[in-house]
């Protein structure tokens, strides 16, 4: 029963806070909302009893992409600074539209069940072997990705 | 007294006696646990207010506050009563909603990061078992809300404050991360009951077997919550101010009350995670455990208190230098070593009796091995990075000077 | 962030040793160009003592360098004997040779206090120095009274003589002094941070300091051996042996570490005037209303800034006709635009700190 509750309460958040990135005029007001939508989505995977995920996504998101936010902002022109009305908007409306038929679709026709016949109890265990076993090839095109970001960061800033 | 946690075990069951329902269990539990941190870093944050500056004060040959009650022990409720007074202003072209929530943002995360601690043998809020990635993560959140404090201020120098304080915190927080990871590669888990245990098992605390992460930590923490010898956000000396500048009153006195308790946090994890818990290598079976700890944690913000008293402050690029030049490095290299020590460890399958001791010194004497080392290869021991003493001539007239670049190529 | 940034530094700021303005025109962090902005603690000292008499504009040399007021006394007292040909007893000469020495320790220690200070030391290294400098204002008010406005130079000679507990609680000073200024040593010139934040920071080099007539241990720490003790000497000083501290890169921290050799130097000389101090009398007999013959005359030492000189033009009369200071810190404060460009903010301000200005004497 607590469950439910703590579901819907956190879905709200999640939602309602995804709904004010999108419909808040200040750009950096939409940003704290997205925090606040990380975090309810934080929430959820709590709910899921998936402990791991649930901090790295506070870690990752809520923790460095908005900083990443911020730095983009700060960067950004003061014209070009708004979060108001685009020409894009109908466009970016039908797209909505048919991300949630799609997704409406797809929720409905799936088989949602225990797909396991116990749930983890360790699962940050559980995902390292998994990432360092079976997932390797994945890890490390992350890695090299995240090397190559880096790199050409660097090489972009540096004066010459 | 002894064990609180017994006391409130007890406390529990009686109520389940008394035939409550175990959501109503669950709650009264939370709330105990909740209140008793909270209290617990309220309170110890009024006494350091004081304590840091009688401190300070002696470390600077004079008195520190002696006028408010006996030894100026009111100061602290002086100080908050001065602070709760003052006029609180809003800028006028401060976002104001955002300006009223930057200072709870910041001093949330402080409070939540307490709940994984082990205060003693059954005293934790939430012994999670990733108690060490949720340190890291709910610290990192606090430095969005930094920004958001200088952004809504509408000062252009409160903004450049707090860009340049966010650019040092996510500096440093990789710093610090990499520094935590070294616990639980040696423990092999992520929780901190488990890593007390260990400590409390092996009669080994961490501090011996990883100096170099524990060096690594309290200098990435320091910088986290702003002490000296890196409190540029802060400094008066700088003329681009911090990102608290136009917070008044209570507002002021939140950053400050974070600034605080995260401080205890980070001592708190020194404490749990290098310096043994709440076991003192057996004493735990008559002194308290929470007796243990807490005396830990004073003694490792003790630490935080004399660096502040003694060091002067840092310029931001060379502390930003410091952090991803010096320190990343070195946290990586102590990673691969401590990866490598559990390794030979598992494989050869020695007791702990002989083999920690080899580990112990083996990584002191490699601590200091790759400060001094790498402090050469990056040339921060250079000729004109030294200490040196002017000369002393008889005559005048003549010219000495040298410029500093013919210095550098000799 | 591309446009250039123009940040006020004063007049109101803990750091800038007085009522000083510096406008800093920054780009991004680095600052191009630096307008400096004086004045404020302007009290037209040269205009009101043309209306006094000579013994009476004693005072106002105290004030304008009010952290070194024995020697600004001492200076305006050599220029009005040098002007009247008064001659000075021995004695006076060793009592104004300990004086200006013991001021001169007294000096550098606020003055290395404050710039320590202004890197980030919050305020310890300046308490332990202020331990030293209240045992000097200690034996300037059993001299004559007072700690800070001393006016204890007269024209001819010295106010008064010293009391006798005067000599051996200096010689108990003198034999104290040298650990403390060792520890001093151990403390802020080893230190790490104190050489990353002041090596290579506001370097002056030795051809634009002597191109901007800078003196004092601004000068010295750029590598040119200039002190007016040796070079122009006066009270007792051709009668002592000391050295000269000399820096080589021109730099905050080689100035910080002449000052910090400076007050030992002065230690050396303290001992020696402890036992060549001669008795007799301390003051040539001046009339109150002191007409010097008509001429100009112009005195100079070496105070803990640099050169202080006053020129005195007399007229014939009670009061000067001109009284002029050429104070030190104003002087040495006109290459600053030069050596903060290119700067942060926070090392203008160390930069600044070493220049060890005292805004009394850069405004009068």
């Amino acid at each position: 029963m607590g469950a439910v509750a703590a579901f819907w309460a956190l879905s709200a958040i999640a939602v309602g806070s995804a709904l004010a990135v999108a419909l808040v005029r200040d750009l950096v007001r939409a940003v704290v909302a997205l925090v606040g939508s990380f975090l309810g989505v934080a929430g959820l995977f709590v709910l899921l009893s998936a402990d791991f995920l649930a901090v790295a996504q506070v870690l990752i998101y809520a923790g460095a992409i908005s900083v990443l936010m911020v730095f983009v902002i700060a960067l950004t022109p003061r014209g070009a600074r708004d979060n108001s009305e685009t020409a894009m908007r109908w466009p970016a409306l039908a797209l909505a539209v048919a991300m949630t038929a799609l997704m409406t679709t797809v929720a409905l026709v799936a088989h949602w069940g225990p797909q396991v016949k116990e749930g983890l109890t360790e699962t940050a265990a559980a995902i390292g072997e998994a990432l360092l076993s079976r997932y390797v090839l994945p890890f490390e095109v992350a890695s090299v990705l995240l090397l190559a970001a880096m790199l050409g960061a660097i090489v972009l800033v540096r004066e010459e | 007294m002894r064990d609180l946690g017994n006391a409130v075990g007890a406390f529990l069951e009686w109520l389940a006696d008394v035939g409550a329902p175990s959501w109503l269990l669950y709650v009264v539990s939370s709330l105990v646990g909740m209140l008793a941190l909270l209290g617990w870093a309220l309170g110890s944050q009024l006494f350091f207010i004081w304590a840091e500056r009688r401190l300070i004060a002696r470390m600077q040959v004079r008195l520190g506050p002696n006028r408010a009650g006996p030894f100026g022990l009111l100061q602290p409720i002086a100080d908050a009563l001065k602070v709760l007074a003052k006029e609180m202003v809003t800028p006028r072209g401060a976002d104001r909603l955002l300006f009223w929530l930057a200072p709870i943002a910041v001093v949330v995360p402080a409070i939540t990061v307490m709940a994984v601690f082990p205060f003693g043998e059954r005293m934790v809020l939430a012994d999670l078992d990733v108690g060490v990635l949720y340190l890291a993560a709910i610290s990192s959140t606090a430095i969005f809300f930094i920004f958001v404090a200088g952004w809504s201020s509408s000062n252009k120098y409160s903004l450049l404050g707090a860009m340049r304080s966010v650019a040092m915190l996510i500096s440093y927080e990789v710093v610090q991360v990499l520094a935590l990871l070294s616990a639980p590669i040696f423990v092999g888990s992520m929780r901190l009951g488990d890593i007390v245990a260990w400590q409390g098992q092996y009669k080994a605390w961490l501090v011996f077997l990883q100096p170099l992460a524990l060096l690594g930590f309290i200098i990435a923490s320091a910088v986290e919550v702003n002490r000296t010898p890196t409190d540029i956000a802060e400094a008066e000396s700088e003329i681009v101010a911090g990102y608290h500048t136009e917070y008044g009153g209570i507002r002021w006195g939140m950053f400050q009350l974070a600034e605080y308790i995260a401080g205890f946090a980070v001592a708190a994890v020194v404490a749990t995670l290098w310096l043994g818990g709440w076991t003192l290598w057996g004493l735990e079976e008559w002194v308290p455990g929470w007796i243990i700890f807490l005396a830990k944690v004073y003694g490792a913000f003790f630490l935080f208190i004399w660096l502040r008293g003694t060091l002067p402050r840092l310029r931001i690029d060379q502390l930003m230098a410091f952090a991803w030049k010096f320190l990343l490095p070195l946290m990586l290299l102590n990673t691969l070593l401590a990866g490598l020590e559990v390794l030979v460890w598992r494989e050869t399958g020695a007791p702990a009796a002989a083999i920690l001791p080899a580990f112990a010194l083996g990584n002191l004497a490699l601590a200091g091995v790759l400060v001094v080392g790498w402090a050469v290869l990056l040339g921060q021991l250079r000729p004109e990075r030294r200490p040196a003493r002017p000369l002393l001539v008889q005559e005048v007239g003549a010219i000495y000077y040298r410029p500093l670049e013919e210095a550098r190529e000799a | 962030m591309g446009e250039p940034l123009v940040v006020n530094v004063g007049p109101q700021h803990p750091s800038t040793h007085g009522v000083f303005r510096m406008k800093l025109t920054l780009d991004g962090e680095r600052i191009v160009d630096c307008e400096m902005i004086m004045g404020y603690l302007h009290r037209s000292m040269e205009k009101l003592a043309e209306e006094r008499s000579w013994t009476q504009n004693i005072p106002f040399t105290d004030r304008t360098d009010y952290l070194s007021a024995m020697t600004g006394n001492l200076a305006y007292c050599l220029a009005v004997e040098k002007l009247a040909g008064i001659e000075v007893p021995p004695r006076a000469h060793w009592i104004r040779t300990i004086m200006a020495e013991l001021q001169r320790i007294a000096s550098h220690c606020m003055a290395i206090g404050t710039f320590v200070n202004d890197c980030g030391a919050w305020h310890t290294p300046l308490m332990y120095m202020l331990r030293e400098r209240e045992k000097v204002l200690d034996l300037f008010e059993l001299a004559c009274g007072a700690r800070l406005t001393t006016n204890y130079m007269r024209i001819g000679g010295v106010a008064r003589d010293l009391p006798p507990e005067f000599l051996p609680r200096l010689q108990a000073l003198v034999q104290e002094l040298p650990h403390r200024i060792s520890e001093y040593e151990e403390l802020l010139v080893e230190n790490e941070i104190i050489v990353a934040r002041a090596r290579g920071i506001g370097i002056l080099p030795a051809d634009k300091a002597i191109a901007y007539s800078v003196s004092g241990p601004m000068l010295r720490g750029s590598g040119v051996a200039w002190d007016i003790r040796k070079a122009d000497p006066y009270a007792a000083y051709d009668q002592v042996e000391f050295d000269i501290p000399v820096g080589t890169h021109g730099d905050c921290y080689d100035r910080f570490l002449v000052r910090l050799a400076e007050m030992r130097q002065s230690v050396r000389i303290l001992e020696q005037a402890l036992d060549m101090i001669p008795p007799g009398p301390v003051q040539t007999p001046v009339p109150l209303a002191l007409r010097p013959p008509p001429g100009e005359a112009y005195g100079r030492i070496e105070s803990p800034r640099g050169e202080l000189g006053f020129y005195v033009v007399s007229d014939g009369g009670p009061s000067p006709f001109r009284f002029h200071i050429r104070p030190p810190s104003l002087i040495n404060l006109t290459p600053l635009p030069e050596m903060v460009r290119g700067l942060t903010v926070a090392d203008a301000i160390i930069t600044l700190g070493s220049v060890d200005i005292v805004l009394g004497e850069v405004d009068r």
